[in-house]
């Protein structure tokens, strides 16, 4: 709200910029305001983005840990035992500890990997400067967005170290698993602390994208028209919209938790024996079902969250490497459009088989089906921007390519799981974990990896190593088609999602030699990604520097930017916009840059 | 970024007039409001209850619809903004249909299948007077986290 | 492809960029969009306990529950929340009056209604303290429901849950609310806004404090009428 001060104080300041010193700036900076407690929006991105990438090493690295487990279930490890104690007594993971793995995994990938690491980063870095502003709309409100966040990373951090272990009922947390401290150990402190994180992250996540919104209605510069916005910037717009009407009521359900929790209320529970007190609980009249609609209301959106900004820079980079307009612009807003309406409408497919009503399910069912005809349209028209272009295989490129034939593969398992009928049989089975993770986590971390390639040399004015990025690009694709690709085969013979061993089952044995196959390809393309690592942070500031100004020769504004911008993004006038952000192969030239005025005789498309 | 702050208030509607009229609304809806609400105690469950309580929910949103509209100044907003507001609203449709249909299923659920949970529910307690000091209160807290 | 630039020029002037497309600065609408994100909030919680109601046998009678009126004793029902409401609604028209005064530049009115607005917002939360405090004596708390159900049946203890865990949410909206203003009183009692030349922040507060009634009229009518 104070922040009227902020901008005309800082317009006030930005415009006055020295022409020669490109990047230096004007007021005194000192290291903690320019890389602690940043104001600036290029900034914060990067410190979201390299958050985003510790949360994703660790999050990584448990799902190496518990792929030991599943593909290994009858080895030991005795340097399991030195790093974690007594939750791998004996060199083998404990049933707790793989749990506690599992829901670590998952919570830290879906929340503060692929939203605040993804949507985070390039809502930052994209929005303003693809929209020719300064800066964000409230560049205070931005820094407070990113230390919410921090310290949501903090207490989910901390979880991991108390004596009982961190929440280990699944990312969903559903109770009466979540409600009941004596349910398990992850129950106790850590879910009170999984609780804290979520809650904190919930109030970065809306003044991020309460931020987003207002920057992108009313910072646009002069001619940038909605329908001029490069596709980028539509997508991560409705992101925020996603994300502000949908995290209050996710955060509504946990604050009924926190009262299951702690001040003795029934919202969740009804008719509870517990075994481990051998108490009947006093508990009566709530729903769990209740819960899981709520979190689903958030949880469903929230796919979408972490998908619509992949597809928004896929958008734009496939564009810009195939030298093609994007085709079907405005069938591509309005696919992003229908996809933000349909994904509030859709939620209680997560709940097929938990007592929901079945024929309220057959709506559900219908509404969620509606989804493939917005999605199809998006990939129809990705597919026919490459068609015939002249493409240049960057690694972003690659990538972008890559999230296509992910989004295709998972989206069509999609359509299995929508059928409620189907559900009886897919639903909590390893075909389940297949379609999320290609569809939404590998698909999603594709479209980061395009938007990290293709914008580091804006982010640091120097190039990623492209061997490097080769190499990452077909090892992570080739693994995360042969990591999940045979899990489809498990989930449909019946295989459980959750179980801590399935050696002991005569049912799934069959499958022990393919888990340990997942296994092994799982932990070479972890390595993999730790290839990025190293080219990404030896790039910042030994890779190849940048020498031009538009090294893409890309149309859209980001690009008519000093190579290292300074606060305040254009050292002049910010540039006035004439055309749409597509004009490539026009008129015999190869691109026309968004700032240049509409020609006399230039031909319409 | 130039805001203009005497122009950007020129566009707001309305004044002193406008304040009374819409406070007697308000007042008036809530008089009736309060006087249906009169009506009906006591009443048992019918039709005729029902509809009353359907009529004071219309015009519970008739209120919301002058707080918003006059008090918080969006009738005179640009139709574009008001439309921004007032169409992402129509998502609480299906918000509260489905919830409150699943709500209602998971009743008739319990009631089929679980016929303890029924029985308990017929059970009447005796009425105890609201007199002070009767009952202190005593939060449960046999679950307690830690 | 009718999707060209020269096709898109046609927009009205509001969305070419360079101004606002809804002639507000960002913070009011980052204030009604937040408010929007609230509205979920809320909502959230008040089709929880809806849900909960439609999925339970039986239900307190509110007009059993909420009766009594300080000083007159018990058997009044619906009076004292017709006070509260009525309280709300016109610390709002106090805040509109604020807000108006402050297109007309004129801080005496500003200060006047502001404190008309902050006493309004006490006495609510006053007569607020007063009922939880009332109904715990009757022995309702979190976890804890004296009221049988209208047809005599036990009540689940999801009555009194829901109504001390949503009146208390907006209590605290309510709270926030008092000290927003308050710091607005001080800040135009220090002259900020006048030197700032307007005050657009007044009518921030306003929408803020707006909302908190509004959000009072769908907790009154869901809890103690219908």
């Amino acid at each position: 709200m104070a922040n009227e001060a902020v901008l005309h104080a800082h317009s006030g300041v930005e415009t006055h910029h020295d022409h020669d010193h490109g990047h230096e700036h004007h007021h005194h900076e000192t290291f903690i305001t320019k890389y602690i407690f940043s104001q600036d929006h290029k900034m914060i991105a990067k410190q979201f983005l390299i958050t985003g990438m510790v949360w994703a090493v660790i999050g990584g690295l448990m799902s190496v840990l518990f792929r030991f487990q599943l593909g290994y279930p009858d080895a030991t490890y005795p340097w399991l035992e030195d790093i974690l104690g007594k939750w791998a007594k004996g060199g083998r993971i404990s049933a707790e500890a793989y749990y506690a793995l599992v829901t670590t995994h998952g919570t830290v990938l879906v929340f503060f990997v692929l939203t605040a690491g993804l949507s985070g980063t390039f809502a930052n870095f994209l929005i303003p400067l693809q929209v020719g502003a300064r800066d964000m709309a409230s560049p205070f409100m931005n820094m407070l967005s990113y230390w919410f966040f921090f310290t949501a990373s903090i207490v989910m951090l901390s979880s991991i170290f108390v004596e009982t272990g961190p929440f280990s009922g699944g990312w969903t947390a559903y109770p009466p698993l979540s409600a009941l401290g004596d349910a398990s150990p992850g129950s106790k402190i850590g879910m009170d602390l999984w609780l804290v994180s979520m809650a904190l992250f919930v109030v970065s996540s809306l003044l991020g994208g309460l931020n987003y919104i207002a920057t992108i209605l009313n910072m646009r510069t002069k001619g940038m028209s909605m329908t001029r916005m490069p596709l980028t910037i539509w997508a991560l717009f409705f992101t925020a919209v996603l994300g502000v009407l949908s995290f209050p009521v996710l955060f509504s359900g946990f604050i009924l938790l926190i009262f299951d929790r702690h001040f003795g209320t029934s919202f969740y529970l009804s008719d509870i024996f517990l075994a481990s007190t051998n108490t009947a609980l006093p508990n009566e009249g709530g729903s769990a079902i209740l819960y899981q609609h709520l979190f689903w209301f958030l949880g469903h959106p929230e796919v979408y969250i972490i998908l619509l900004p992949a597809m928004g820079m896929v958008s734009e980079i496939l564009s810009v490497n195939s030298r093609k307009p994007i085709f079907g612009y405005i069938a591509m807003v309005g696919s992003l459009f229908a996809i933000a309406i349909l994904a509030f409408l859709v939620w209680a497919h997560h709940m097929f088989v938990t007592g929901l009503n079945p024929f309220l399910g057959s709506i559900f069912v219908l509404l969620t089906l509606l989804i493939a005809v917005p999605s199809a349209i998006k990939v129809f028209n990705w597919l026919t921007t490459i068609w015939r272009g002249n493409i240049r295989f960057t690694p972003g490129m690659l990538f972008a390519i890559g999230f296509v034939s992910l989004f295709i593969s998972g989206g069509l398992t999609g359509i299995w799981l929508g059928n409620s009928a189907l559900d009886i049989h897919l639903h909590d089975t390893y075909f389940v974990i297949a379609h999320f993770h290609i569809v939404m986590g590998v698909a999603s971390m594709f479209g980061m990896f395009a938007g990290v390639y293709h914008w580091y040399p804006k982010m640091y004015g120097r190039y990623l190593n492209n061997t490097l990025g080769y190499i990452h690009f077909w090892v992570t694709l080739a693994g995360a088609y042969l990591i999940f690709w045979p899990m489809h085969y498990e989930g449909l013979a019946g295989m459980p999602r959750r179980y801590y061993d399935y050696s002991i089952w005569e049912s799934f044995k069959q499958f022990g030699e393919l888990n340990k196959f997942i296994s092994t390809v799982a932990m070479i393309v972890f390595a993999a990604q730790i290839l990025f690592l190293i080219n990404f942070f030896y790039s910042i500031w030994k890779g190849r520097k940048v020498k031009e100004q538009n090294p893409y020769n890309a149309s859209t504004l980001e690009w008519t930017t000093p190579i290292n911008p300074g606060h305040g993004n254009w050292p002049g006038e910010i540039p006035e916009v004439h055309r749409w952000a597509y004009d490539y192969g026009k008129d015999g030239r190869e691109f026309i840059s968004q700032t240049e005025p509409v020609g006399a005789d230039e031909s319409k498309h | 970024m130039e805001h203009n702050a005497a122009q950007m208030a020129e566009n707001h509607g309305g004044g002193t007039k406008e304040v009374i009229r819409v406070t007697i609304i308000l007042s008036v809806i809530t008089l009736i409001e309060l006087a249906l609400g009169y009506a009906i105690i006591g009443m048992p469950p019918s039709t005729l209850v029902t509809a009353v309580k359907g009529s004071i929910l219309i015009l519970m949103m008739a209120k919301a619809f002058y707080i918003v509209a006059y008090f918080m100044h969006l009738k005179h907003e640009l139709k574009n903004m008001i439309m921004t507001i007032v169409v992402p609203l129509a998502l609480f449709i299906w918000f509260i249909t489905a919830f409150l249909w699943d709500g209602n299923s998971y009743k008739n659920l319990r009631n089929t299948y679980d016929r303890h949970h029924a029985e308990q529910n017929s059970i009447k307690v005796e009425k105890k007077e609201h007199s002070s000091g009767e009952k202190h209160a005593q939060p449960s807290s046999d679950h307690k986290g830690h | 492809m009718a999707t060209t630039a020269t096709a898109m020029s046609t927009d009205t002037k509001w969305w070419n960029g360079g101004k606002s497309p809804f002639n507000v600065e960002y913070g009011k609408l980052m204030m009604w969009y937040f408010l929007m994100s609230d509205a979920f909030t809320f909502g959230a919680f008040l089709i929880a306990y809806g849900t909960v109601r439609f999925s339970t046998n039986g239900w307190p009678d509110p007009n059993e529950v909420f009766q009594s009126f300080p000083g007159l004793g018990s058997g009044y029902p619906l009076l004292f929340v017709s006070l509260m409401t009525f309280i709300l609604i016109i610390s709002s028209v106090t805040m509109v009056l604020a807000v108006q005064a402050g297109h007309h530049m004129d801080k005496k009115g500003v200060v006047k209604y502001l404190i008309w607005t902050i006493i309004g917002g006490a006495a609510f939360l006053g007569c607020q303290a007063w009922e939880w405090a009332h109904l715990h004596h009757e022995g309702a708390w979190w976890g804890s429901n004296p009221f049988p159900n209208m047809d005599g049946s036990k009540a689940t203890t999801n009555f009194t849950n829901f109504f001390f865990t949503i009146t208390g949410f907006h209590g605290f909206h309510v709270f926030s609310g008092v000290i927003i203003n308050i710091i607005m009183l001080i800040m135009t009692l220090n002259n900020v806004f006048e030197k700032r030349g307007h005050y657009l922040m007044i009518e921030k507060a306003g929408l803020y404090w707006h909302f908190v009634d509004l959000v009072w009229v769908f907790v009154f009518t869901m809890f103690y009428l219908v």
